[in-house]
């Protein structure tokens, strides 16, 4: 840090971890020379549940409820990534169909967890209104949860070697219906924001990432993307079924907050492109391997190691798990997307106004289940 | 006929000086009661309008439609605990509440509330000077934020009350210049400019045609004088947590509260004051009140909309856009009502 006064010339702020605008339980050390933040410190762990640990102390199909709870609003792309390494490690193949019903609900959530994003970020810019437009279009996503699998957001929806249970008629409809809907209101929810002079002077400029900063700090997702990499799990390292739908990956080249504000706009429309394209080809089948039907799952015994990676709405979420030849795993360990972006805020709130650092770190996406677990 | 001439006459029994006096007593305590009414009413419409803005239902519990949901929570608000923070200076922070509502009040009394029926202009106080009466009290109101801001020993109070006091030094030489256009429109047809019912009566045209240019600063400044989105940078509740009201709870919280929504209805009945017409409309003699209510509403669903919709301006930028756009502007609407007042003499 240069400075030009002595450090006890500059006011000491102390924002958070109750303070409106830092998403859960993010505490920010604040030095400030009257408006201007001339030095930013994240300080974590007030949500610190020890997820990793617990599932050490489980067996390897009750762990999915720990990552249910890390990424809340996102729920059904932790699950995603925690059986990408556990069904590698356990060798067990889901049916065909059970993976395209994955990447279907893995996409909603994602839609679910921009949305959620998008309204928290209007709150963070003084905008009260679009919160509520959004949270009207999430409750259709969060039906959709409830009717596959009985709750609203910590669902525990997929499970080893499948889903929980198969999509039938009402669930397909009620897909179908959405996405027939949701672009339109998607656009009429985002003209509020894009076509507001005072949010795009809130966001133009703010809170550049360069992007060889953003890849030393090892920050993935939207922000990465915004920043002009072109790098996505879904395209670099498929999993799923996402090598069989045809989509874009949208990336932002003005690196700053409307970049990435923009790019996760796209990826709601991907998603839906994607869900598009699953609806038709879901094969019909089994929607679960009968090796790991229920009396058997937990005398399901792993050895070895397995690393599974995916792309949550967050960035790139990765599960390393260690099997030693028993019914609970001997090591989990997840490399969590929002942990790696939230570190690089200390570079980005270098020499920014107070307004303009609640910016940024709402445009990181936090989620503290996921940071803390 | 008006409205104190009818309780001096009630009260004539008493002898002239002490009916006058009892007169005017009256009339300030039913403005007073108008002002807290409007305050209280405000609160609900805005809650209402709010939801239905934002596609909810709004309170709908606490009595008919919830319209007794603000007494349910000015209730709530008396009976909470007074929580005072260490280190604070204690008399400013406790007055601070009192100056912000005081102020607002007080401009109640000057408004022109224009003609009603039977009872006569409504107005309270005839002053010659209401317009420098007026902007005076509402000087009060920001004492009464950096008050609060600087004594309650909190730095997000004294950052709210940092970019409040910025706020207001740089809408107000623009708003006051404004003003100092409208004086001299009025003056072109009156000896009395200053008289607020001499600008109302005036106003054949309405001024806001004759200045679109004040009209808009004047609007501008009038919710940044409330500071409510887009420019509440005293409260800035994303980034200070509630500003220079951080520290408050209960009944003073209460007061800044109302404060906010009674200076929403004060500037929106300003803006029709001064440039709308006030009171002027067809039928003015008996439904002067009503034209002016009229207009009042109007204003307040507008700011109330903006209020809603926008996000909040940087102070910086706002600071900027007060000194490098408004303060020119009102200098080149300054220059157009000379033009227009000289063109009128000749």
């Amino acid at each position: 840090m240069e400075t030009t006064k002595p450090l006890n010339k500059y006011v000491e702020l102390n924002m958070g971890p109750q303070h409106p605008s830092t998403h859960g339980v993010l505490r920010l050390r604040l030095l400030l020379d009257g408006e201007t933040v001339k030095k930013v410190e994240p300080v974590i762990g007030y949500l610190h549940r020890n997820a990793e640990k617990i599932c050490e102390l489980d067996y390897y199909c009750d762990s999915l409820l720990y990552f249910d709870r890390m990424d809340y609003v996102n729920s059904l792309s932790m699950e995603a990534g925690y059986l990408e390494a556990a069904e590698k490690l356990l060798g067990i193949e889901p049916p065909e169909r059970a993976k395209w019903i994955r990447t279907i609900m893995a996409e909603l959530s994602r839609i679910a967890s921009h949305l959620v994003w998008a309204g928290a970020y209007g709150l963070d810019l003084g905008m009260l209104t679009p919160f509520f437009y959004v949270f009207d279009l999430r409750e259709q996503l969060l039906n959709i949860f409830t009717e596959a699998s009985g709750s609203r957001l910590l669902t525990n929806y997929m499970s080893i070697g499948g889903v929980y249970q198969d999509f039938n008629d009402k669930i397909v409809y009620m897909i179908k219906d959405f996405i027939k809907t949701f672009p339109k209101k998607l656009e009429e929810v985002f003209n509020l924001f894009v076509k507001n002079d005072i949010f795009i002077s809130r966001t133009k400029g703010i809170g550049v990432l360069e992007k060889d900063i953003a890849i030393s700090y090892g920050v993935t997702g939207p922000m990465l993307r915004g920043s002009g990499v072109e790098y996505d799990v879904r395209k670099a390292e498929p999993y799923l079924m996402y090598d069989k739908v045809n989509f874009d990956i949208p990336v932002s080249y003005t690196k700053d907050c409307l970049g990435r504000f923009l790019v996760r706009y796209e990826e709601m429309r991907q998603s839906i492109k994607i869900v598009k394209q699953a609806l038709d080809k879901i094969p019909d089948g089994p929607y679960f391997n009968p090796k790991a039907k229920k009396s058997l799952m937990i005398r399901l015994r792993g050895e070895g190691e397995a690393y599974g990676r995916t792309e949550s709405s967050k960035g790139e979420f990765g599960v390393y798990i260690v099997g030693d030849g028993t019914v609970k795993p001997y090591r989990v360990r997840v490399r969590s997307p929002t942990f790696k972006n939230l570190s690089v805020l200390r570079e980005l709130g270098k020499d920014v106004m107070i307004a303009d650092l609640v910016a940024i770190s709402g445009s990181i996406d936090l989620v503290f289940g996921e940071v803390d677990r | 006929m008006n409205i104190l001439n009818r309780i001096q006459g009630i009260l004539s029994p008493l002898g002239h000086d002490i009916s006058f006096a009892g007169a005017y007593l009256i009339e300030t305590i039913i403005a007073l009661v108008f002002a807290v009414t409007v305050v209280a009413g405000m609160v609900y419409f805005f809650r209402k309008y709010m939801a239905r803005v934002q596609n909810r239902i709004g309170p709908n519990r606490v009595g008919k439609f919830g319209v007794l949901q603000v007494m349910a929570d000015g209730l709530k608000l008396m009976q909470k605990e007074s929580i005072f923070p260490d280190g604070r200076d204690d008399l400013p922070y406790k007055i601070a509440p009192i100056i912000v509502f005081l102020g607002l009040i007080l401009a109640f009394i000057i408004v022109p509330y224009s003609n009603l029926y039977w009872f006569g202009s409504l107005t309270v106080t005839h002053s010659n000077v209401g317009i420098i009466l007026i902007f005076a009290i509402l000087a009060i109101m920001p004492i009464g934020e950096i008050f609060a801001g600087i004594s309650s020993n909190n730095k997000y109070a004294m950052l709210g009350a940092l970019r409040a006091v910025a706020k207001d030094i740089s809408f107000e030489v623009p708003m006051m210049l404004s003003i100092l256009a409208i004086i001299m429109i009025a003056s072109m047809n009156t000896s009395q400019p200053l008289n607020l019912q001499n600008i109302v009566s005036v106003q054949n045209i309405p001024f806001g045609i004759l200045e679109p240019i004040g009209l808009f600063i004047f609007f501008i400044s009038m919710i940044a004088r409330a500071s409510y989105s887009p420019f509440d940078m005293g409260e800035s509740d994303s980034e200070l947590v509630t500003g220079d009201t951080t520290e408050y709870g209960g009944l003073r919280f209460g007061l800044f509260y109302m404060g906010l929504f009674g200076t929403i209805f004060l500037g929106s009945m300003l803006v029709s004051v001064l440039y709308l017409g006030g009171g002027s409309g067809p039928y003015e003699s008996s439904l002067g009140f009503i034209w002016f209510l009229i207009k009042t509403i109007v204003l307040v669903v507008i700011s109330l909309t903006v209020w809603l919709s926008m996000p909040r301006v940087r102070i910086d930028k706002f600071v900027n856009f007060g000194w490098k756009i408004l303060l020119p502007l009102s200098f080149i609407n300054l220059i157009i009502t000379g033009i227009i007042v000289l063109g009128g003499i000749a």
